[in-house]
């Protein structure tokens, strides 16, 4: 596939617009030439010659070829713009589907800026192109083809000295193209990059502020829009060279007639009578010589942002959904991999981990920063493939699996937890945007969220800024564990999702969870160990290894990494259990715990 | 204004009005003499050009039949000497309107982004980015043809309108004078059409908005909509969007394709009226028309209506246009509410005294965040908040570097009240590390960096090394020249944390200020980190918020914040003394413990 069987693809559907667009041109051009012709006729017949009587019909012909003309040419202009506006759609749609499928590689490798600028700056260049384009090149190479024909008919020799303009005009188009072609390129480059820095600016306004790095932001600014500004007048530069060239030769032709021309005339090898009928013709050969360098330019535009777009999307995801995928709605919950080794860049980010997990166990997987505990479940949702072993759900490889239908049984609450500008409950009912407002607040209610989303102005009706601002960062967790139990999944995955969360909140969540009906698989990752303390094994990974396996007092017993970190968090316990407040306030919790249940 | 949203339209606060063409012309001042030079240049070679045809008309009237062979050699020479002309100066308005529409673009799109560093918070928050990007970047370029052509061709338009009336005025008035009694029709239809116009490209501009919000926040969300399957759903949201776009468009697109009709019925009518009338005239002898003035004055008509042609289309592109400008002086206008007074002075060099004195705290919604919150904090002791999530704890630090002016209250540094000196001088002393670690896309080298530019290499790696964050950083394949990116996927959260508290340190506050800055990282970093943390917090006043209550028994104080309020304040030992909300919870991070 190139970029422009791609385009055509999409053009296509919309080609009747095209098509009655394009038939519209020659009668409209057709049109044009009549007007002159009467109000010659005015002029000769009924001026020149007093013939009256004629006036009427020829004002008449003259408001009915006006009207006609202008009201066609409406039409085309007309279904031009639709033209342009369906395929747009279609390309814009076509260019979204895919973003929706490429993978977290492609996300890590490309800024949300340069592939905004694919969807806006480059979709522009294309829109321009259909409903502008197309239409003024047909027309102008239509109108200068017809002059030509007419040149023929009235003198060949003249007419063939008019065609000696014709490899001139090739050659100056050729190095157009060729030297505006990178300008263009350069132009669509910075244009991307201004539209990252300002994306990345507003998306980190915290952090600039923070740092009173206003001035340094302004400073980098002014960079990206300097060297934009350059690379346009650069173009600039360049067009200006070329423009001119037409322009120069739709003058030679003026002078070709106007001496050859004339002494053809004193020699008697043409008439007057043809000289000024030619002269008549002559803006039509020379109104498209002029506009075609503004033409070039544009479509040079249109291929660079269209090689831009297509490059976008001729990337082909590394993970996509197998041709024979096993569909399954309800998996049972059952996990395992198999000698799964993952690396990114050169870099081992899991090595040889294997490990068993039945339905509806709890696991608990602790471990360093950057050991691997995320990347473990993104191999499990399959965002990345293992670069080695395989990963089993229900006993079913996952890349063997439906891929929706695999995320759709797997609920996960992550770490950088991301809210969308948009209610609280559309954010809750992300997974599920059809379920009824009950079941919104059920969700809450489970993430301990209920509450302080009711003690909102707005309730559930509060529209959160994007990325959760002005939540604090407990509440943007809450709802994200609200938003991941919503879909009623086989397999929950909550990545530290209570870091930001304190404990008795903690507490009441867990206890929450433990309540749930139909018991899932839970993933918990966390750096407390009271999060996972309760687990039904617990994954101990450093430097992407399982080093230690099992439940707490196992792994208490086995004096390892785990033991450590439990005596780091809780080394006071010892002290504490045996004081007389430890005891007491345990009592107290107990009672609370007896009156409320 | 409520808070925005990808569907929302966002209303318009100030109308459009002259004045904010004023505004724009400013822009242009500047570049007056380049726009007058490209205006001249075009003048003089529209003018020139005019000649050619005259030149035919000699040689065909008078060179030809008297065989005058060296006439015509010179006139058509001329006509080449002529071309050569019009060449460069079209070579020559070509540079000139592309510098003056580029760099008033370019001040135009630096006057918008410096206010919108200014702009607080509050701002960011109300809003998708999306729509703000979209105003920066693709609102600005949708100005520059109008900027750059469209001045220079609608000035030599209008005076080219002038060369031709005051000539059709010479020949004959009667005849002029129904000529141009279609420029009021015109104008008439123009001022009927234009409201609806207006609207039709304001609600354009609306739904371009809408659709980039969208296509924004589903590249940055991307990652949730896989785990979610929402593919479909978005699939939906975004072609109805950009449905609502594409009729938005066909609906004020139309509007612009009308005027060219209905240039084209009026120029026909009035020219159909001054042959009808223009004969009767000249039959009856009246007015002094004959034959040769009437033959004379069609051969204006069309030059007479071409210009208005192209005035009108630049009328058009101006409607367009405006719609974008005024969302660029809206932006512009946005009044920044939190600034410096304007006897504000340099904070001088901080020395951590901090005091909260009455503090009263709410957002635009009206809810009381924080009640009466007050507290001294002694040079060089550290603070630790503490209390159940949304009770304050980031709103008192977020006002201590003024991010948001409180209600009523004082809060002072160093006894100087802090609303009165510069905000960039106050933040520049304080090292605060928020709660989301953002990653600009650069090198982790640059990230770290960005907390003091002048740091060397050997700084930042210092930095790195006491956050415990050299060793991963030197795993990775190209070290500290690492690029990572605004997901900052390469990166684990816990990494991500660490890059930004080294970035906090790296700036040599006298103040820091962590909020969960170690939420996401493993116990056994922790530990090493506060050996490293203890050095560098000598001498400084920081505020430490966290949920793990080891990291902050060792504060000299500790605030208990529920529901806006100070419950409780002492230290770790008091505070467990007092048996109160506090000593509940240090206890309930054990209570599962004995069970």
């Amino acid at each position: 596939m190139t970029p422009y069987k791609w385009f055509y693809s999409h053009l296509r559907k919309h080609a009747r617009y095209i098509i009655i667009g394009l038939t519209i041109i020659p009668i409209a051009s057709a049109l044009a030439v009549i007007n002159p012709k009467v109000s010659g006729s005015i002029v000769d017949l009924v001026m020149k010659q007093g013939n009256v009587s004629l006036l009427p019909k020829l004002i008449l012909l003259l408001v009915a070829t006006t009207l006609l003309r202008s009201g066609i040419r409406f039409v085309m202009i007309m279904s031009m713009e639709k033209a342009s506006q369906g395929t747009l759609y279609s390309l814009r749609d076509s260019v979204y589907k895919r973003l929706l499928l490429q993978d977290f590689n492609f996300y890590n490798k490309n800024r949300t800026g340069d592939l905004m600028s694919r969807q806006t700056g480059d979709m522009d260049a294309i829109r321009h192109f259909i409903a502008h384009v197309i239409y003024a090149t047909v027309e102008s190479i239509f109108v200068f083809c017809f002059a030509l024909i007419m040149m023929f008919t009235v003198n060949i020799k003249m007419a063939f000295m008019m065609i000696l303009v014709l490899p001139f005009t090739a050659l100056t188009t050729y190095f157009q193209v060729k030297n505006i072609k990178p300008a263009f390129i350069k132009s669509r480059l910075m244009f991307s990059r201004l539209n990252s820095f300002a994306q990345e600016n507003i998306s980190g306004n915290r952090v600039v502020k923070a740092f009173a790095k206003e001035d340094y932001e302004i400073e980098k600014f002014d960079k990206e829009n300097d060297s934009f500004k350059e690379v346009q007048l650069e173009g600039a530069v360049i067009w200006a060279k070329y423009i001119p060239v037409f322009e120069f030769l739709s003058n030679v032709l003026t002078f070709l007639l106007m001496l050859p021309g004339a002494i053809m005339v004193i020699n008697e090898q043409m008439t007057l009578g043809n000289m000024v009928t030619m002269s008549g013709y002559l803006w039509m050969l020379t109104t498209p010589l002029r506009t075609a360098g503004w033409l070039i330019n544009d479509i040079q535009r249109f291929m660079t942002s269209l090689e831009k777009i297509f490059s976008t999307i001729s990337h082909e995801p590394d993970i996509k959904k197998p041709s024979n995928a096993i569909v399954k709605k309800h998996l049972k919950g059952s996990v395992r991999f198999e000698h799964v080794t993952y690396n990114a860049d050169d870099e081992d980010i899991l090595n040889d981990v294997s490990f068993e997990i039945k339905p509806g166990q709890t696991v608990g997987i602790i471990g360093a920063t950057g050991a691997g505990k995320s990347t473990l479940m993104n191999l499990l949702c399959r965002f990345y493939d293992a670069s080695e072993g395989n990963v089993y759900v229900d006993d079913i490889n996952v890349k063997e699996m439906d891929l929706y239908s695999l995320r759709q049984n797997i609920g996960m609450a992550m770490q950088d937890v991301f809210l969308f500008s948009d209610t609280i409950e559309g954010n809750i009912a992300y997974g599920r945007p059809d379920c009824s407002f009950e079941e919104v607040e059920w969700a809450a209610k489970v993430a301990n969220a209920d509450s302080f989303i009711k003690a909102m102005p707005e309730g559930y009706d509060t529209i959160v800024g994007e990325r959760g601002m002005g939540l604090s960062g407990g509440q943007k967790q809450r709802i994200s564990l609200a938003r991941a139990l919503l879909t009623d999944p086989a397999i929950i995955i909550l990545d530290d999702t209570t870091s930001a969360v304190d404990m008795e909140t903690e507490t009441r969540i867990q206890e929450e969870l433990t309540r749930l009906q139909d018991k899932k698989t839970v993933f918990i990752i966390a750096h407390r160990i009271s999060s996972i303390k309760d687990a039904d094994v617990i994954l101990v990974l450093d430097n992407g290894r399982i080093v230690e396996k099992g439940t707490h007092e196992e792994l208490i017993q086995k004096r390892g990494y785990y033991d450590t970190v439990f005596r780091h968090q809780y080394g006071e316990f010892d002290r504490l259990k045996n004081s007389s407040e430890f005891r007491e306030y345990i009592k107290e919790q107990q009672k609370e715990a007896l009156n409320y249940g | 204004m409520a808070r925005n949203k990808y569907d929302i339209d966002e209303t318009l606060e100030a109308g459009f009005d002259f004045g904010q063409l004023k505004r724009l012309a400013k822009y242009v001042g500047p570049y007056k003499k380049d726009m007058i030079k490209a205006i001249v240049i075009m003048l003089v070679s529209s003018a020139l050009s005019m000649l050619t045809p005259r030149f035919f008309m000699t040689i065909m009237d008078d060179y030809i039949p008297n065989k005058n062979i060296t006439g015509i050699v010179f006139l058509s020479l001329l006509t080449m000497v002529i071309a050569i002309f019009i060449c460069v100066s079209l070579k020559v308005k070509i540079i000139l309107t592309n510098r003056v529409g580029q760099n008033v673009i370019h001040a135009l799109r630096r006057d918008l982004f410096v206010h919108l560093q200014e702009l607080p918070f509050s701002y960011y928050d109300d809003r998708p980015h999306g729509k703000i990007q979209v105003r920066v970047v693709n609102y600005v370029n949708n100005l520059s043809d109008l900027l750059s052509n469209g001045i220079v061709n609608t000035i030599t338009d209008l005076c080219s309108l002038l060369f031709i009336i005051v000539f059709m005025l010479t020949i004959n008035v009667k005849l002029a004078l129904v000529c141009m009694c279609g420029i009021p029709i015109l104008a008439v239809l123009i001022w009927t059409v234009k409201k609806k116009q207006r609207r039709a490209w304001q609600i354009e501009s609306n739904k371009q908005s809408n659709l980039n919000a969208y296509i924004a926040e589903s590249l940055n969300g991307i990652r949730v909509t896989q785990s979610f399957v929402r593919e479909e759903t978005n699939q939906n949201i975004f072609n109805q969007l950009s449905s609502d776009y594409k009729s938005a468009w066909m609906n004020a697109v139309r509007y612009n394709m009308m005027l060219s009709p209905i240039v084209d019925t009026i120029s026909v009518l009035t020219t159909s009226m001054i042959y009808v009338l223009g004969i009767n005239w000249m039959l009856g002898g009246e007015g002094n028309i004959t034959a040769g003035v009437l033959i004379a004055f069609t051969g204006y008509i069309s030059r007479f209506w071409n210009p208005i042609t192209t005035l009108a289309s630049f009328y058009n592109s101006l409607l367009t246009s405006i719609s974008y400008l005024e969302r660029i002086f809206e932006t512009i206008d946005e009044p920044v509410t939190v600034k410096d007074r304007e006897d504000a002075v340099d904070m001088p060099p901080i020395q951590g005294e901090v005091e909260f004195k009455e503090v009263d705290f709410a957002y635009d919604d009206g809810i009381k965040r924080l009640d009466k919150v007050s507290f001294k904090v002694k040079k060089g002791e550290s603070y630790a908040i503490v209390g159940p999530t949304g009770a304050g704890k980031t709103t008192i630090i977020n006002l201590l570097s003024r991010f948001y002016n409180i209600s009523s209250g004082e809060i002072t540094i160093d006894g100087i009240d802090i609303n009165g000196v510069t905000i960039r001088s106050l933040r520049k002393q304080m090292g605060v590390m928020l709660q989301d670690s953002f990653i600009f896309s650069g090198s982790i080298m640059d990230n770290i960096r960005y907390g003091n530019r002048e740091a060397s290499d050997e700084e930042v790696i210092v930095a790195a090394k006491t956050v415990c964050a050299h060793d991963f950083i030197m795993e990775m394949e190209q070290g500290y020249d690492t690029q990572v990116n605004e997901r900052g996927s390469r990166l684990s959260q816990g990494q991500r944390q660490l890059i930004s508290f080294a970035r906090a340190l790296l700036a040599n506050p006298k103040i820091l200020i962590l909020d969960e800055a170690t939420s996401s990282i493993d116990t056994e970093t922790e530990m090493m980190l506060q050996e490293g943390l203890l050095k560098l917090l000598k001498g400084r006043t920081s505020f430490i918020i966290a949920h793990r209550l080891s990291t902050i028994k060792n504060a000299d104080c500790i605030l208990y914040i529920d529901q806006g309020q100070i419950k409780e304040m002492g230290n770790h030992d008091e505070l467990m003394e007092k048996k109160g909300e506090y000593y509940n919870l240090y206890l309930s991070q054990y209570s599962f413990l004995a069970s």
